[in-house]
Protein backbone atom coordinates (compact mmCIF):
# COMPACT_ATOMS: atom_id res chain seq x y z
CA UNK A 1 0.00 0.00 0.00
CA UNK A 2 3.18 2.34 1.06
CA UNK A 3 4.06 1.59 -3.10
CA UNK A 4 0.69 2.26 -4.21
CA UNK A 5 0.29 6.39 -2.40
CA UNK A 6 4.14 6.90 -3.11
CA UNK A 7 3.34 6.38 -6.83
CA UNK A 8 0.25 8.49 -6.74
CA UNK A 9 2.15 11.49 -4.96
CA UNK A 10 4.70 11.18 -7.70
CA UNK A 11 1.90 11.41 -10.49
CA UNK A 12 0.12 14.42 -8.66
CA UNK A 13 3.35 16.18 -8.45
CA UNK A 14 3.43 15.67 -12.28
CA UNK A 15 0.01 16.76 -12.69
CA UNK A 16 0.82 19.77 -10.43
CA UNK A 17 3.78 20.89 -12.60
CA UNK A 18 1.38 20.75 -16.14
CA UNK A 19 -1.35 22.72 -14.32
CA UNK A 20 0.94 25.60 -13.19
CA UNK A 21 1.95 25.87 -17.14
CA UNK A 22 -1.77 25.69 -18.06
CA UNK A 23 -2.50 28.81 -15.47
CA UNK A 24 0.52 30.74 -16.98
CA UNK A 25 0.37 30.06 -20.64
CA UNK A 26 -3.39 29.46 -21.38
CA UNK A 27 -3.85 32.70 -24.04
CA UNK A 28 -1.21 31.49 -25.94
CA UNK A 29 -3.28 28.10 -26.71
CA UNK A 30 -5.13 27.54 -30.07
CA UNK A 31 -8.46 25.87 -30.18
CA UNK A 32 -6.93 22.43 -31.40
CA UNK A 33 -4.18 22.21 -28.95
CA UNK A 34 -6.53 23.23 -25.95
CA UNK A 35 -8.91 20.11 -26.78
CA UNK A 36 -6.34 17.72 -27.51
CA UNK A 37 -4.16 18.80 -24.15
CA UNK A 38 -7.51 18.82 -22.01
CA UNK A 39 -8.50 15.05 -23.70
CA UNK A 40 -5.25 13.46 -23.26
CA UNK A 41 -4.23 15.30 -19.58
CA UNK A 42 -8.00 13.84 -18.48
CA UNK A 43 -8.02 11.05 -19.76
CA UNK A 44 -5.46 9.51 -18.27
CA UNK A 45 -4.73 11.34 -15.24
CA UNK A 46 -8.35 10.47 -14.15
CA UNK A 47 -7.60 6.87 -15.15
CA UNK A 48 -4.68 6.78 -12.77
CA UNK A 49 -5.71 8.13 -9.88
CA UNK A 50 -9.45 6.35 -10.14
CA UNK A 51 -7.05 3.07 -9.90
CA UNK A 52 -5.34 3.92 -7.37
CA UNK A 53 -8.32 5.04 -5.18
CA UNK A 54 -9.89 2.01 -5.97
CA UNK A 55 -7.64 -0.02 -4.82
CA UNK A 56 -6.66 1.92 -1.74
CA UNK A 57 -10.43 2.22 -0.54
CA UNK A 58 -12.30 -0.73 -2.59
CA UNK A 59 -15.62 0.01 -0.67
CA UNK A 60 -16.16 4.14 -2.03
CA UNK A 61 -17.37 3.09 -5.44
CA UNK A 62 -18.50 6.61 -6.51
CA UNK A 63 -15.49 8.24 -5.20
CA UNK A 64 -12.98 7.60 -7.55
CA UNK A 65 -15.50 8.22 -10.31
CA UNK A 66 -16.42 11.99 -8.57
CA UNK A 67 -12.66 12.21 -8.59
CA UNK A 68 -12.13 11.87 -12.30
CA UNK A 69 -15.07 14.31 -12.68
CA UNK A 70 -13.21 16.97 -10.68
CA UNK A 71 -9.80 16.97 -12.63
CA UNK A 72 -11.55 16.94 -15.77
CA UNK A 73 -14.00 20.18 -14.00
CA UNK A 74 -10.70 21.68 -12.84
CA UNK A 75 -8.53 21.42 -16.68
CA UNK A 76 -11.62 22.52 -18.14
CA UNK A 77 -12.04 25.61 -16.28
CA UNK A 78 -8.37 26.33 -16.75
CA UNK A 79 -8.54 26.14 -20.47
CA UNK A 80 -11.73 28.02 -20.78
CA UNK A 81 -13.94 27.91 -23.58
CA UNK A 82 -14.96 24.52 -25.75
CA UNK A 83 -12.41 22.62 -23.09
CA UNK A 84 -15.14 22.20 -20.37
CA UNK A 85 -17.20 19.74 -22.18
CA UNK A 86 -14.15 17.96 -23.31
CA UNK A 87 -12.79 17.15 -20.11
CA UNK A 88 -16.04 16.43 -18.23
CA UNK A 89 -16.84 13.56 -20.66
CA UNK A 90 -13.09 12.35 -20.78
CA UNK A 91 -12.05 12.56 -17.36
CA UNK A 92 -15.50 10.84 -16.26
CA UNK A 93 -14.78 7.91 -18.85
CA UNK A 94 -11.79 7.40 -17.45
CA UNK A 95 -12.88 7.26 -14.06
CA UNK A 96 -15.52 4.88 -15.36
CA UNK A 97 -12.62 2.57 -16.60
CA UNK A 98 -10.16 2.84 -13.80
CA UNK A 99 -12.38 2.23 -11.38
CA UNK A 100 -13.74 -0.98 -13.56
CA UNK A 101 -10.30 -2.20 -13.90
CA UNK A 102 -9.47 -1.55 -10.08
CA UNK A 103 -12.65 -3.77 -9.02
CA UNK A 104 -11.80 -6.64 -11.18
CA UNK A 105 -8.26 -7.18 -10.30
CA UNK A 106 -9.32 -6.70 -6.63
CA UNK A 107 -11.62 -9.38 -6.99
CA UNK A 108 -10.53 -11.60 -10.21
CA UNK A 109 -13.71 -13.98 -9.82
CA UNK A 110 -16.23 -11.06 -11.79
CA UNK A 111 -14.27 -11.69 -15.08
CA UNK A 112 -13.72 -15.76 -15.18
CA UNK A 113 -10.04 -14.89 -14.40
CA UNK A 114 -8.37 -18.23 -12.86
CA UNK A 115 -6.01 -16.46 -10.36
CA UNK A 116 -6.35 -17.83 -6.53
CA UNK A 117 -3.93 -17.05 -3.97
CA UNK A 118 -3.48 -14.03 -2.48
CA UNK A 119 -0.25 -13.14 -2.96
CA UNK A 120 -0.92 -13.44 -6.95
CA UNK A 121 -3.46 -10.68 -6.83
CA UNK A 122 -1.11 -8.04 -4.37
CA UNK A 123 1.50 -8.98 -7.43
CA UNK A 124 -0.82 -8.10 -10.04
CA UNK A 125 -1.87 -5.06 -8.20
CA UNK A 126 1.82 -4.23 -7.59
CA UNK A 127 2.84 -4.72 -11.48
CA UNK A 128 0.00 -2.94 -13.41
CA UNK A 129 0.42 0.24 -10.77
CA UNK A 130 3.59 0.46 -11.77
CA UNK A 131 2.64 -0.09 -15.35
CA UNK A 132 0.28 2.97 -15.30
CA UNK A 133 2.74 4.97 -13.32
CA UNK A 134 5.06 4.19 -15.84
CA UNK A 135 2.24 5.57 -18.85
CA UNK A 136 1.41 8.59 -16.91
CA UNK A 137 4.92 9.77 -16.77
CA UNK A 138 5.61 8.88 -20.43
CA UNK A 139 2.35 10.64 -21.55
CA UNK A 140 2.88 13.91 -19.13
CA UNK A 141 6.63 13.78 -20.70
CA UNK A 142 5.29 13.84 -24.14
CA UNK A 143 2.94 17.09 -23.24
CA UNK A 144 5.22 19.46 -21.45
CA UNK A 145 7.45 18.55 -24.53
CA UNK A 146 4.52 19.88 -26.63
CA UNK A 147 4.98 23.22 -24.68
CA UNK A 148 8.20 23.99 -26.41
CA UNK A 149 7.17 23.22 -30.13
CA UNK B 1 -11.50 -21.65 -31.03
CA UNK B 2 -8.58 -23.57 -31.88
CA UNK B 3 -5.44 -22.12 -31.01
CA UNK B 4 -4.10 -21.94 -34.41
CA UNK B 5 -6.90 -20.07 -36.36
CA UNK B 6 -6.54 -17.36 -33.27
CA UNK B 7 -2.32 -17.10 -33.77
CA UNK B 8 -3.48 -16.96 -37.90
CA UNK B 9 -5.86 -14.38 -37.32
CA UNK B 10 -2.98 -12.53 -35.19
CA UNK B 11 -1.04 -12.92 -38.15
CA UNK B 12 -3.53 -11.93 -40.31
CA UNK B 13 -3.92 -8.80 -38.37
CA UNK B 14 -0.47 -7.08 -38.45
CA UNK B 15 -0.51 -7.95 -42.33
CA UNK B 16 -3.66 -5.94 -42.88
CA UNK B 17 -2.26 -2.89 -40.58
CA UNK B 18 0.94 -2.81 -42.43
CA UNK B 19 -1.10 -2.43 -45.46
CA UNK B 20 -3.03 0.74 -44.09
CA UNK B 21 0.02 2.11 -43.12
CA UNK B 22 1.25 2.18 -46.69
CA UNK B 23 -1.74 3.00 -48.68
CA UNK B 24 -1.71 6.06 -46.00
CA UNK B 25 1.87 6.79 -46.54
CA UNK B 26 1.33 7.53 -50.34
CA UNK B 27 -1.91 9.18 -49.53
CA UNK B 28 -0.30 11.46 -46.60
CA UNK B 29 -0.64 14.87 -48.45
CA UNK B 30 -4.01 14.77 -49.31
CA UNK B 31 -5.23 14.14 -45.61
CA UNK B 32 -5.72 17.18 -43.48
CA UNK B 33 -5.22 17.12 -39.31
CA UNK B 34 -8.64 16.85 -38.79
CA UNK B 35 -9.26 13.37 -40.79
CA UNK B 36 -5.78 12.52 -39.37
CA UNK B 37 -6.65 12.69 -35.74
CA UNK B 38 -9.76 10.60 -36.04
CA UNK B 39 -7.32 7.94 -38.83
CA UNK B 40 -4.91 7.66 -35.88
CA UNK B 41 -7.85 7.27 -32.90
CA UNK B 42 -9.65 4.42 -35.09
CA UNK B 43 -6.13 2.60 -35.73
CA UNK B 44 -4.90 2.42 -32.58
CA UNK B 45 -8.00 1.50 -30.73
CA UNK B 46 -8.78 -1.41 -33.46
CA UNK B 47 -4.96 -2.52 -32.51
CA UNK B 48 -5.58 -2.58 -29.15
CA UNK B 49 -8.86 -4.43 -28.59
CA UNK B 50 -8.03 -7.22 -31.75
CA UNK B 51 -4.72 -8.02 -29.88
CA UNK B 52 -6.30 -7.73 -26.11
CA UNK B 53 -9.46 -9.96 -27.47
CA UNK B 54 -7.62 -12.49 -29.51
CA UNK B 55 -4.39 -12.72 -26.75
CA UNK B 56 -7.08 -13.74 -23.99
CA UNK B 57 -8.87 -16.02 -25.69
CA UNK B 58 -5.54 -17.92 -26.41
CA UNK B 59 -3.83 -17.25 -23.11
CA UNK B 60 -6.47 -17.07 -20.54
CA UNK B 61 -3.73 -17.00 -17.80
CA UNK B 62 -1.95 -14.42 -17.88
CA UNK B 63 -4.24 -11.42 -17.23
CA UNK B 64 -2.05 -9.07 -16.31
CA UNK B 65 1.51 -9.94 -18.78
CA UNK B 66 -1.30 -9.74 -21.65
CA UNK B 67 -2.70 -6.31 -20.67
CA UNK B 68 0.82 -5.13 -20.75
CA UNK B 69 1.75 -6.41 -24.20
CA UNK B 70 -2.03 -5.06 -25.94
CA UNK B 71 -1.53 -1.48 -23.99
CA UNK B 72 1.84 -1.50 -25.61
CA UNK B 73 0.42 -2.45 -28.98
CA UNK B 74 -2.15 0.40 -29.02
CA UNK B 75 0.33 2.87 -27.76
CA UNK B 76 2.99 1.90 -30.65
CA UNK B 77 0.41 1.51 -33.52
CA UNK B 78 -1.54 4.66 -32.54
CA UNK B 79 1.97 6.46 -32.35
CA UNK B 80 3.11 5.31 -35.62
CA UNK B 81 -0.20 5.66 -37.19
CA UNK B 82 -0.01 9.59 -36.02
CA UNK B 83 3.33 10.38 -36.58
CA UNK B 84 2.37 10.62 -40.48
CA UNK B 85 0.52 14.34 -39.76
CA UNK B 86 1.50 15.62 -36.91
CA UNK B 87 2.63 15.78 -33.58
CA UNK B 88 -0.68 16.66 -31.73
CA UNK B 89 -2.34 13.70 -33.63
CA UNK B 90 0.62 11.40 -32.26
CA UNK B 91 -0.49 12.33 -28.59
CA UNK B 92 -4.17 11.94 -29.48
CA UNK B 93 -3.69 8.12 -30.92
CA UNK B 94 -1.16 6.94 -28.61
CA UNK B 95 -3.48 8.25 -24.99
CA UNK B 96 -6.50 6.81 -26.88
CA UNK B 97 -4.87 3.28 -27.89
CA UNK B 98 -3.33 3.19 -24.28
CA UNK B 99 -6.79 3.26 -22.80
CA UNK B 100 -8.60 1.02 -25.28
CA UNK B 101 -5.47 -1.62 -24.49
CA UNK B 102 -6.12 -1.39 -20.79
CA UNK B 103 -9.68 -2.23 -21.06
CA UNK B 104 -9.69 -4.67 -23.82
CA UNK B 105 -8.78 -8.10 -22.03
CA UNK B 106 -11.41 -7.63 -19.55
CA UNK B 107 -14.10 -7.77 -21.86
CA UNK B 108 -12.31 -10.66 -24.16
CA UNK B 109 -12.39 -12.85 -20.64
CA UNK B 110 -15.75 -11.79 -19.89
CA UNK B 111 -17.83 -12.92 -23.31
CA UNK B 112 -19.73 -15.66 -23.26
CA UNK B 113 -19.64 -17.03 -26.84
CA UNK B 114 -16.36 -16.79 -28.40
CA UNK B 115 -16.58 -17.07 -31.48
CA UNK B 116 -19.72 -14.77 -32.30
CA UNK B 117 -17.66 -11.96 -30.82
CA UNK B 118 -14.72 -12.53 -32.65
CA UNK B 119 -16.42 -12.23 -35.88
CA UNK B 120 -18.01 -9.37 -34.78
CA UNK B 121 -15.32 -7.24 -34.09
CA UNK B 122 -13.58 -8.65 -37.68
CA UNK B 123 -16.75 -7.24 -38.85
CA UNK B 124 -16.24 -3.90 -37.34
CA UNK B 125 -12.79 -3.57 -38.15
CA UNK B 126 -13.47 -3.91 -41.74
CA UNK B 127 -16.63 -1.54 -41.53
CA UNK B 128 -14.60 1.42 -40.12
CA UNK B 129 -11.87 0.58 -42.85
CA UNK B 130 -14.31 1.14 -45.41
CA UNK B 131 -15.20 4.43 -43.79
CA UNK B 132 -11.80 5.34 -43.77
CA UNK B 133 -11.15 4.57 -47.23
CA UNK B 134 -14.18 6.61 -48.79
CA UNK B 135 -13.64 9.41 -46.65
CA UNK B 136 -9.97 9.46 -48.08
CA UNK B 137 -11.48 9.04 -51.70
CA UNK B 138 -13.73 12.14 -50.78
CA UNK B 139 -11.69 14.76 -49.67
Amino acid sequence: MVLIILLGCWNFAALRSIYRICQKKYVLFDDRFTMTLCMNTAMITSFVFALYVSFLFPSFQVASIMLGLGIGWKFGTVLKNPAILTGLYNGAMGGIMGTMLGVVLKNPALCNIPIESDAMIAANMYSLSLFAAGLHTLVMGLIRYSFTV
Amino acid sequence: MSSFIISFLVYMEACIFAGIFMYLFRKKKLIGFQLGMNISQVMGGMAALLTGVLLIQQFPFHFTLITIISAGTGLAVGGVFGLLFDYQTFITGLTNGMIVGLMAPMIGSVVEVPVLFLWFIHGLFFVSFLAIYFSIQRS
